[in-house]
């Protein structure tokens, strides 16, 4: 069986590098402009992307292929100047959450016929979940999910175990995981960072309580989706957290030297900080582990879930460059891709390769990306105002500050976000 | 026949004149075109009246920036003139290799790019870990979260900017104090003037202009804030301004709305705001040195 699904795997893969997927013959050279995430334009992730750069032009001579690495800031500011001036790049990264703003902008193409003129099973090799969201519209596509992350729980074990925590199994609810925390900080130690200095922290402890259903916008009627009872009980997690956190926000380098230096227990954040846990486990004997984030209930789970994202340009290059993105996006290249960086992606496919699928990292990753709430959905709909995120931390901030009750703190929240979305 | 005549004079202000329309003239008014437009810098522009000014001057993004902004500029100009000043006079002191060596020394944050003055910036005000906290900590001080906490976010600012401003201020101080004739000084020494009566009757008035062109840059300069406090919090597009906005200031506000929300008509308002506050600014300054000239 499993043979079999290889061997159909592998036709579907040649087809798309032989045939293309629109089967076209270039007639004249093509040099596509391929605009990357930095760290992927760098040491191996850089010399792999190359390797698929080089397989893809050799089966389509004519065209080149240039990689550039940027931030992820200029990544959007590059494309939204690009749309203006007509120099988008043909072929693109960026975060699901900016995606609108490049439909608005023009910088995407909808890429609905060319997807379903692909070989069908191509196309169901992709996460479902993840592919809906990158359709506002039963006829509408702007992108082909890439790599993708589920909140993580890391655990400093060591920290745990001075407190007198039993590691052996994971927190399963809220309490038994607040209970860990006060222990820690009983114990001397810091037990988690300032959960409400970021928008995605924030939406990882509200997912404890909350789901995707009462989380991100409501465009038809430009609302807030974000429930207050649920909200309110949220910020009373981050009143009680106060006392026992860092007070660094959980992406600060702070945070990192305090969880490798053994003064941190828990450390929610995507699967990128890994790396660099890793080298610490190497150097200085860290020991940590990585679990899903517990919520109110046993078997639900805390945490957000966004991808990064593969668009693809409008232009005279639009149908060359859908070929490209869909041969990048597909489940062999996926794999070789997952195997390398040890990341979750949104290829199911290339998740299920036994190779893949045995990697520790990558197999809480599909159980954290499929518990988890979305970021910020529904995607490719409508721009986010900037004023959206900076309430959300205001209110979280303030009301962990002791400005506003926790009641208080969700009401005025919400009308200001419904505020907010309205103008 | 006389357009003739003065041809070459035209052609001699051309370049000038080309690059000060496409680079300085152009943008101003198309900004302020935009500025009355809903536009997301694509789609055909919608004229919105005076929506985008009435939408940012009520916005609570807004009023934080600008008394973020008044707070920031209150301290930081004064505060840098005066620290500035001191390091001349201190730079001024010395003779040969070690005056230039003061000189260079001081003036190196000024060349630092901003990315790499913020990474050591942040290490030096990092919690637990950062150099400012373990100085403190040999003194008792629990650890403070300079970047975090709300009462010392703006002054942590402050200094990096004082840090990196104070240089250049003291280059061009330092050259004003080498106009100074020194027989003014020679006839303060035999008039018993002490080294502070010297600096305060004689130093400071010579050194007007200079201190005026200081204070007048600095404060454009200040009004203008973005690298420094973007990267100190480490904002994105999506999220900037620090812990409840404590670091938000009007060109990041800026940034935000029209690379976050796409909006560059509103940008455009806002950018238009910031420049009649800059000439406003800069023509009251001029104008209270031509009247205190007059006296």
């Amino acid at each position: 069986m499993r043979t079999y699904t290889t061997l159909r795997a592998a036709i579907a893969g040649a087809t798309l590098l032989a045939v293309g997927c629109g089967g076209a013959a270039f007639a004249q050279d093509v040099t596509l402009e391929y605009w990357v995430y930095s760290d992927f334009a760098q040491g191996d992730a850089l010399a792999l992307q190359q390797e698929f750069i080089k397989e893809f032009a050799d089966a389509h001579p004519g065209v080149k292929i240039n990689i550039t690495g940027k931030g992820d800031d200029d990544l959007t500011a590059g494309q939204v100047a690009g749309a203006a001036s007509g120099n988008v790049p043909d072929v693109f990264m960026n975060a699901q959450h900016i995606g609108a703003q490049l439909v608005e902008v023009g910088a995407l193409a909808n890429i609905y016929d060319k997807f379903m003129a692909l070989p069908e099973d191509v196309r169901n090799q992709f996460d479902k979940d993840a592919l809906d969201t990158c359709m506002p519209k039963p006829d509408e596509l702007y992108c082909l999910p890439y790599t993708g992350f589920g909140s993580l729980l890391f655990r400093n074990l060591t920290v745990l175990e001075k407190a007198g925590v039993d590691t052996t199994t994971p927190p399963a609810t809220w309490d038994e995981w607040f209970a860990q925390m006060q222990k820690v900080k009983e114990a001397g130690m810091y037990a988690i960072p300032d959960e409400t200095l970021v928008f995605n922290s924030i939406g990882e402890i509200y997912a404890t309580s909350g789901n995707s259903d009462t989380w991100g916008f409501n465009w038809d009627n430009r609302t807030t989706r974000i429930d207050e009872a649920t909200m309110t009980k949220v910020l009373q997690k981050f009143v009680d957290m106060v006392p026992l956190n860092t007070g660094t926000s959980r992406n600060d380098q702070a945070t990192k030297d305090l969880f490798i230096s053994n003064q941190l227990a828990f450390h929610t954040i995507g699967p990128w900080v890994n790396p660099t846990y890793a080298e610490a486990a190497k150097t200085s004997g860290l020991k940590y582990d990585f679990v899903l984030i517990p919520g109110d209930t046993a078997g639900k789970t805390g945490g957000v879930r966004s991808y990064e994202i593969v668009g693809v340009a409008p232009g005279p290059n639009e149908d060359v460059a859908f070929e490209f993105a869909s041969f990048i996006t597909e489940k062999t290249q996926m794999a070789r891709w997952a195997k390398l960086l040890s990341r979750y992606n949104a290829n199911a496919a290339a998740m299920a390769d036994p190779e893949v699928s045995a990697l520790p990292l990558i197999k809480v990753s599909v159980e954290a990306a499929h518990g988890a709430m979305n970021l910020a959905a529904p995607y490719f709909v409508d721009s986010v105002p900037s004023c959206y995120n900076s309430t959300v931390i205001d209110y979280a901030s303030a009301t962990s500050d002791g400005e506003y009750t926790p009641a208080e703190g969700a009401k005025e929240m919400i009308a200001e976000l419904n505020d907010c979305l309205a103008n | 026949m006389s357009f003739r005549r003065y041809l070459p004079h035209y052609l001699m202000v051309a370049p000038f004149m080309i690059l000060f329309v496409a680079f300085f003239l152009y943008p101003i008014l198309s900004g302020l075109f935009y500025s009355f437009h809903d536009w997301n810098g694509v789609k055909a522009p919608e004229f919105v009246g005076f929506g985008n000014y009435d939408r940012i001057l009520v916005s609570r993004e807004f009023l934080r920036a600008m008394g973020n902004l008044f707070f920031y500029i209150a301290i930081t100009v004064p505060l840098g003139i005066f620290v500035a000043l001191g390091l001349a006079l201190l730079v001024d002191s010395f003779t040969g290799r070690w005056a230039n060596f003061f000189r260079n020394a001081f003036f190196m944050p000024v060349v630092l790019p901003a990315f790499l003055a913020a990474t050591i910036w942040r290490w030096i005000y990092a919690p637990n870990f950062g150099l400012l906290n373990m100085i403190l900590g040999w003194f008792g001080v629990p650890s403070i979260n300079f970047l975090n906490d709300t009462g010392t976010m703006i002054y942590a600012l402050i200094a990096v900017d004082i840090w990196v401003s104070a240089g250049f201020n003291m280059v061009i101080i330092l050259a004003g104090l080498k106009n100074i004739p020194t027989e003014l000084y020679e006839a303060a020494r035999l008039d018993g003037a002490t080294k502070l009566q010297q600096i305060r009757h004689i130093t400071i008035p010579m050194l007007g202009p200079v201190l005026f062109f200081v204070f007048t840059y600095g404060l454009i300069s200040a009004m203008q804030v973005f690298d420094k406090p973007w990267l100190l919090t480490g904002s994105s597009f999506t999220s900037y301004g620090g812990r409840r906005n404590a670091l938000l200031f009007p060109v990041m506000d800026m940034m935000g709305r029209a690379f976050g929300g796409v909006k560059f008509g509103e940008a455009a308002a806002y950018g238009f705001l910031l420049t009649v506050a800059i000439v406003f600014v800069t023509a009251l300054m001029f104008a209270l040195r031509a009247w205190s000239e007059r006296k």
